[in-house]
């Protein structure tokens, strides 16, 4: 039978997995596929992905409109340290800012600490005579003969990529462009970054650090990037390709490849949207997203639908959770926060006797102890078996078999070392894991200057749905919310992304200073050069909506908040506006004005996307059936009760729109369980998510 | 279901319930961070948020402060309840003091503290200590002859009673320091984020008894201090390094007694006070004794009471480590920052494994004057190289043992009228060894100001190099130079348009022989 639609179709890479997905429109029937993530060539893993879902749709429709891409590649090159031999171009006098760094350690009485690398060795650093002061005139121009010198340097050099960054460029790019201009005529081949279009943003060690890791990463995503838009070509030859950025947007794999650093937290981003649309369709516009797998564990803040968007951003860090170990990104990214380590987080026995979970973990390799692989420490996957949490018949729908005696073993040395029961100690792990999960996100939301019970909690991730109601209670939430097909919810994000793209540039200046003239010409530029993006990125401008954003402080503070007006006609008009939304966003932070301070502007923002559709989806093979399915009764641990009792077990795939069930009660599904250990109201909603309303705190 | 107070305590409640404070008091430290005006809290951390129970023994510190307040907010608390008697204060009471023997050290630290109430009782006390924008007086530099110059003194006193601010107290304090708005602004955060640790306690107070939690967490810190101190052979070990000082050098003479699981150090045989603002009151050399030996020993056991109470220290009344009234002491960090390279020395002996060599604390440039039309006050500081151990080469320009990052020439161009010629690493001025010390900062600025600045710089091993151990050379002394020519640190400059200013930092110690 022969459906008319079209089909489009997300493929994420992640480190184990590369997960797909192609939805009909209309209608939103989902296909999934997955198979090993390709390491040496990624771009395999897409094609393999994208072959199955073309089989599985064949009978439905061939007709793709669309592929959207998410990768962890970029993260990947930067951890191990993979990209380019890269130079980098830098004012007289700034040489080791790279080096340098902010001189801080970020752990206090670790005597050995280990500080990240640059990635520029220093060998590979050329220092140009030129300088702007900080309203971006000319102070020591940049000679002819000095480009020429430069140039004669570079040539000796053994590099791929090259970057650049001078003082003060977020005012003044004049300099940075005389110098990729010489670059671009006298070594046609070498990818050159400029810190005033990657980040227009004041404080140089973080946007050399910044350019630097774009320079890194170019060459090789160039070629990933075309490489795969060839192979997707072959595969739906209509079809464009488009690329999530970090900041939760798509755009085109021309952009993409100038500026691959965006892509950074391009896969995570998925699983925040995948959250947002979910939310869309049970009109809830406060929400914490929250995805845990294996790995690690991220929480989101989303207000009004629209996720937070922070502006800096840390990545490749030398000790996990620590901030500060990393090097410095200055891009616009969803503002996911990593607050655990995910299943395989490995519980131990402290200095102070008392018992700890992570931050080491098991990772994929040995696993969880019941993996069977040789693992022997005690992990979170462990104690969700021990406690009847997960089937050890159904982990990733029976492929892989859990081993409960191994769990069981693993468990019991911790037990005795802490002279508890087994039973305590698999509770005492789940439960310390969800009680860390929960203080990251309070402090998390706190930064925000929210308030955890006015939120729902939405999961995604194969652990996501197990723990989603315990870190629900202990952050005082009702409300909570699975998504349909949560194993693979970055791909349900990716298809739900709007187009997106952010320019931004540093001038600061105090409100009553501002030469609105010149920022209204700057304006006009960037919104005609973000419109190209938009356009290539296959964008209907007709339903792009425009933002202007500012970063603003008092003057003399050290953070910034981030205002955002719709377009509007840049001039000394809007001055109140800006002043007016600066003010109530800073009381939502702080609770309260400064009187006598003097409100300043440290950068400018342009953001443009689409309007934010809601997608509904529904699996796509015929798996529901007429009457929910009960797999029969299992014995969970219920915390409340501190004992193990039996509950219902249900296939999640039969249960259709409009069914009600209630907790305690367990919901499986291939990749993913929903643990409910409490009282609760569970209703399947229309688009079939499974809303959890929690009646026991 | 209703909820019972637990009180027996295994080791998964424990944790359990501990971390939901801790991860309060830190909610509470991002909040102030956020709103703070002080540079130095944004930047540098140069901050503490504490949860003490009702006699003022620590629970929870904010996990960001830097070393300074170890072990003294709950020490203030405690001052505070001697003036002001628990039985005395009610609720919306707030209490602050920059008293430098009552607080942290030095006068430029103001504390907070708050009762919080359950049922009729107090039960805890919020407090906040964080470095201010300014505290009126001199600008902060070593030179100063005593606590009068150094700026407005705040004793014991009542800063809100019952809800109700004392608004004669706040109208002298902003009419004694510089930016009023800045230094009452960065107080009310305090109060603010006493208040928002009291709200977000509230509610577990029906679950948590803040007694017998605090009571488990002291004894099994003080249980795991003992044991990393019974790990170290029984003996006196002494450790003497010195300070530049001013007409002659200051001596810093640790003696260090471990005997079973007790360490306690004593600082007989360092120099007499000076009248210099480099004085370090008991409570700072406490701070940073202990931070030597939890470095050193046990990185991880919390900060607080119990892990404390194993270390103890010691210093004649009139010596540098305890000095009388009115002692200046706003450059305390100076010699406080030498007592661990001192403690390290004695301890290295024994603990060759762990041992490590000299290193330097920060260097820092304060100016102040009008550009413009306009004021400004800017302040940047800057690190050095660091000793090596027997596992690596020292770091190079890396806080310690303090917690000061720099600030960006970007931003401190902004702040104040400069122009930064260079900030490199100066190479090869870290001690030779088997590894080798890390190299110091070389940082040149010219003035661009369109009126005379005032200027003062706080130099920091640039007479007494910092000495390698086991063979290692010792790393190179800093300098400071204006257009030039050596100058002074100690004394305050006026610097004119197009004047250089060149300072550079020590390297560290090497680590044998090379």
């Amino acid at each position: 039978m022969k459906a008319k639609g079209t089909i489009r179709i997300a493929v994420d890479i992640g480190g184990t997995f590369t997960d797909g997905l192609a939805v009909l429109t209309p209608g939103g029937r989902i296909w999934v596929a997955k198979t090993l993530t390709t390491p040496r060539d990624p771009g395999e893993a897409v094609t393999t992905v994208m072959a199955d879902l073309l089989r599985q749709v064949a009978g439905v429709s061939p007709n793709v409109t669309e592929v959207v891409h998410g990768t962890t590649l970029v993260t990947n090159t930067l951890i191990e340290r993979k990209g380019a031999k890269t130079g980098l171009i830098v004012t007289q006098g700034t040489r080791d800012v790279l080096t340098i760094g902010r001189e801080i350690r970020y752990e206090l009485y670790d005597l050995n600490l280990e500080i990240p690398q640059p990635l520029v060795d220093e060998s590979k650093r050329l220092e140009a005579i030129e300088r702007m002061d900080v309203e971006g005139q000319v102070v020591q121009p940049l000679a002819q003969a000095e480009i020429d010198r430069l140039m004669n340097a570079l040539q000796g050099m053994d590099v791929e990529a090259i970057g650049v960054c001078f003082l003060h460029a977020y005012v003044n790019e004049a300099h940075e462009q005389q110098v990729e201009a010489a670059i671009h005529k006298r070594f046609p081949k070498l990818a050159v970054s400029i810190s005033s279009n990657i980040a227009r943003e004041i404080r140089e060690y973080e946007r050399m650090s910044t350019v630097a890791a774009n320079a890194y990463v170019q060459p090789l995503m160039a070629e990933y990037l075309n490489r795969l838009d060839t192979r997707v070509h072959e595969l739906a030859p209509k079809a464009p390709l488009r690329i999530m950025v970090s900041s939760g947007g798509f755009t085109s794999g021309k952009a993409a490849a100038e500026t691959p650093i965006l892509l950074l937290e391009s896969g995570p981003a998925g699983g925040v949207l995948s959250a947002l649309n979910t939310a869309r369709n049970c009109g809830i516009d406060q929400i914490l997203a929250f995805d845990m797998g294996g790995t690690t564990a991220k929480a989101c803040v989303a207000v009004g639908g629209e996720p937070l968007v922070s502006h800096s951003f840390e990545c490749a860090r030398v000790a996990r959770f620590k901030r500060g170990s990393g090097l410095p990104i200055l891009i616009p990214s969803i503002d996911l926060i990593e607050i655990g380590a995910g299943g395989g987080s490995v519980a131990h026995v402290n200095d102070l006797g008392l018992l700890n979970v992570g931050p080491e973990s098991s990772g994929a390799d040995p696993g969880p102890a019941c993996y069977g692989q040789g693992g022997t420490g005690a992990t979170v996957t462990d104690a969700d078996l021990v406690l009847g949490y997960l089937n050890a018949d159904n982990f990733l729908g029976g492929a892989m078999k859990l081993r409960r005696d191994l769990a069981e073993a693993a468990l019991g040395r911790l037990a005795a070392k802490l002279k508890l029961t087994t039973t305590d100690v698999a509770w005492g792990i789940c439960n310390i894991v969800n009680e860390n999960m929960a203080a990251a996100a309070r402090i998390h939301i706190a930064e925000k200057g929210h308030d955890p019970r006015d939120f729902a909690m939405v999961a995604t991730g194969g652990a996501g749905p197990v723990h989603v109601v315990e870190v629900a209670r202990k952050l005082q939430i009702p409300r909570v919310l699975a998504t349909i097909a949560a194993g693979a919810g970055s791909c349900l994000g990716l298809l739900a992304a709007p187009a997106r793209v952010d320019r931004a540039w540093s001038q600061p200046c105090l409100m009553k200073d501002i030469a609105w003239k010149q920022i209204a010409t700057a304006y006009e530029g960037m919104r005609s050069d973000a419109e190209a993006e938009l356009k290539s990125a296959g964008a209907d401008q007709k339903i792009i909506k425009w933002y202007i954003g500012a970063e603003m402080r008092y003057a003399g503070q050290g953070h910034n908040v981030s205002v955002s007006l719709p377009w509007r006609n840049v001039s000394k008009a809007m001055a109140p506006a800006l002043l007016q939304a600066f003010e109530t966003n800073y009381r939502q932070l702080y609770g309260h004005l400064v009187p006598g301070a003097a409100a300043q502007v440290i950068t400018w923002r342009l953001t443009g996307r689409s309007v934010v559709k809601s997608h509904k989806f529904t699996w796509g093979d015929t798996r529901a059936s007429s009457k929910p399915v009960l797999r029969g009764k299992r014995d969970i641990y219920l915390p409340l009760k501190k004992k193990y009792m039996p509950v219902p077990v249900y296939e999640r795939y039969s249960l259709k729109p409009g069914t009600r069930l209630t907790g305690p009660v367990v919901l499986e599904e291939r990749e993913s369980t929903l643990v409910v250990p409490v009282k609760a109201d569970l209703h399947i909603l229309p688009d079939y998510t499974v809303s959890v309303t929690i009646k026991e705190f | 279901m209703k909820k019972q107070i637990v009180t027996k305590l295994d080791p998964i409640s424990l944790e359990i319930q501990w971390k939901r404070l801790v991860s309060m008091v830190d909610e509470a430290s991002a909040a102030f961070v956020r709103t703070s005006f002080s540079v130095l809290v944004r930047e540098a951390n140069d901050f503490a948020v504490v949860l003490t129970d009702a006699q003022g023994r620590s629970i929870a510190q904010s996990i960001l402060s830097i070393p300074s307040f170890i072990g003294t907010l709950p020490a203030t608390v405690k001052h505070f309840l001697q003036k002001f008697p628990a039985s005395t204060l009610k609720p919306g009471d707030v209490m602050i003091t920059n008293d430098p023997w009552m607080g942290t050290g030095h006068i430029h630290d103001v504390n907070i503290a708050m009762p919080i109430f359950h049922k009729g009782k107090i039960v805890a006390y919020a407090a906040v200590v964080s470095h201010m924008p300014d505290i009126g007086g001199r600008i902060r530099n070593a030179g100063i002859r005593d606590i009068y110059e150094e700026g407005l003194q705040i004793p014991r006193m009542k800063l809100i009673r019952a809800g109700k601010p004392d608004q004669n107290l706040l109208d002298m304090i902003g009419q004694n320091v510089r930016v009023p708005e800045q230094t009452l602004g960065d107080i009310w955060a305090q109060v603010a984020a006493c208040k928002m640790l009291e709200e977000r306690l509230n509610p577990l107070l029906s679950e948590i008894d803040i007694e017998s939690l605090g009571a488990e967490i002291r004894r099994r810190s003080e249980r795991a201090m003992k044991s990393a101190i019974r790990a170290v052979p029984d003996g006196v070990y002494h450790g003497r390094t010195q300070h530049d000082g001013f007409e002659e050098p200051i001596i810093i003479n640790a003696t260090v007694t471990v005997k079973g699981d007790k360490l306690s150090i004593d600082y007989t045989g360092s120099s007499a006070q000076v009248p210099r603002a480099v004085n370090v009151v008991p409570i700072y050399c406490f701070a940073y004794s202990a931070f030597a030996v939890k470095a050193l020993l046990c990185p991880d056991v919390p900060n607080n009471e119990g892990s404390f109470t194993p270390i103890t220290t010691s210093a004649p009344l009139g010596s540098i480590f305890n000095p009388t009234y009115p002692a200046a002491s706003g450059g305390r960090g100076m010699i406080g920052h030498m007592m661990v390279p001192a403690i390290m020395m004695a301890l290295a002996k024994v603990l060759p494994e762990r041992a490590l060599a000299e290193g330097s604390s920060n260097s820092s440039i304060t100016v102040t004057g009008e550009h413009r039309g306009r004021p400004y006050a800017a302040v940047n500081f800057m690190n050095a190289g660091q000793g090596a151990t027997k596992h690596r080469d020292g770091f190079t320009m890396l806080s310690f043992p303090s917690n000061l990052s720099n600030t960006p020439i970007e931003v401190f161009e902004q702040m104040a009228p400069l122009r930064v010629i260079e900030r490199a690493i100066r190479r090869g001025s870290g001690g030779k060894g088997k590894n080798k010390g890390g190299d110091g900062l070389r940082f040149e600025v010219e003035v661009v100001a369109d009126t005379p600045m005032m200027a003062s710089m706080i130099m920091t091993r640039y007479k007494t190099a910092p000495q390698g151990i086991f063979g290692g050379a010792a790393g190179k002394v800093g300098g400071l130079t204006l257009n030039g020519k050596a100058i002074n640190p100690a004394d305050h400059w006026v610097l004119n348009k197009g004047d250089r200013v060149v300072m550079e930092t020590a390297g560290g110690g090497g680590f044998g022989a090379a």
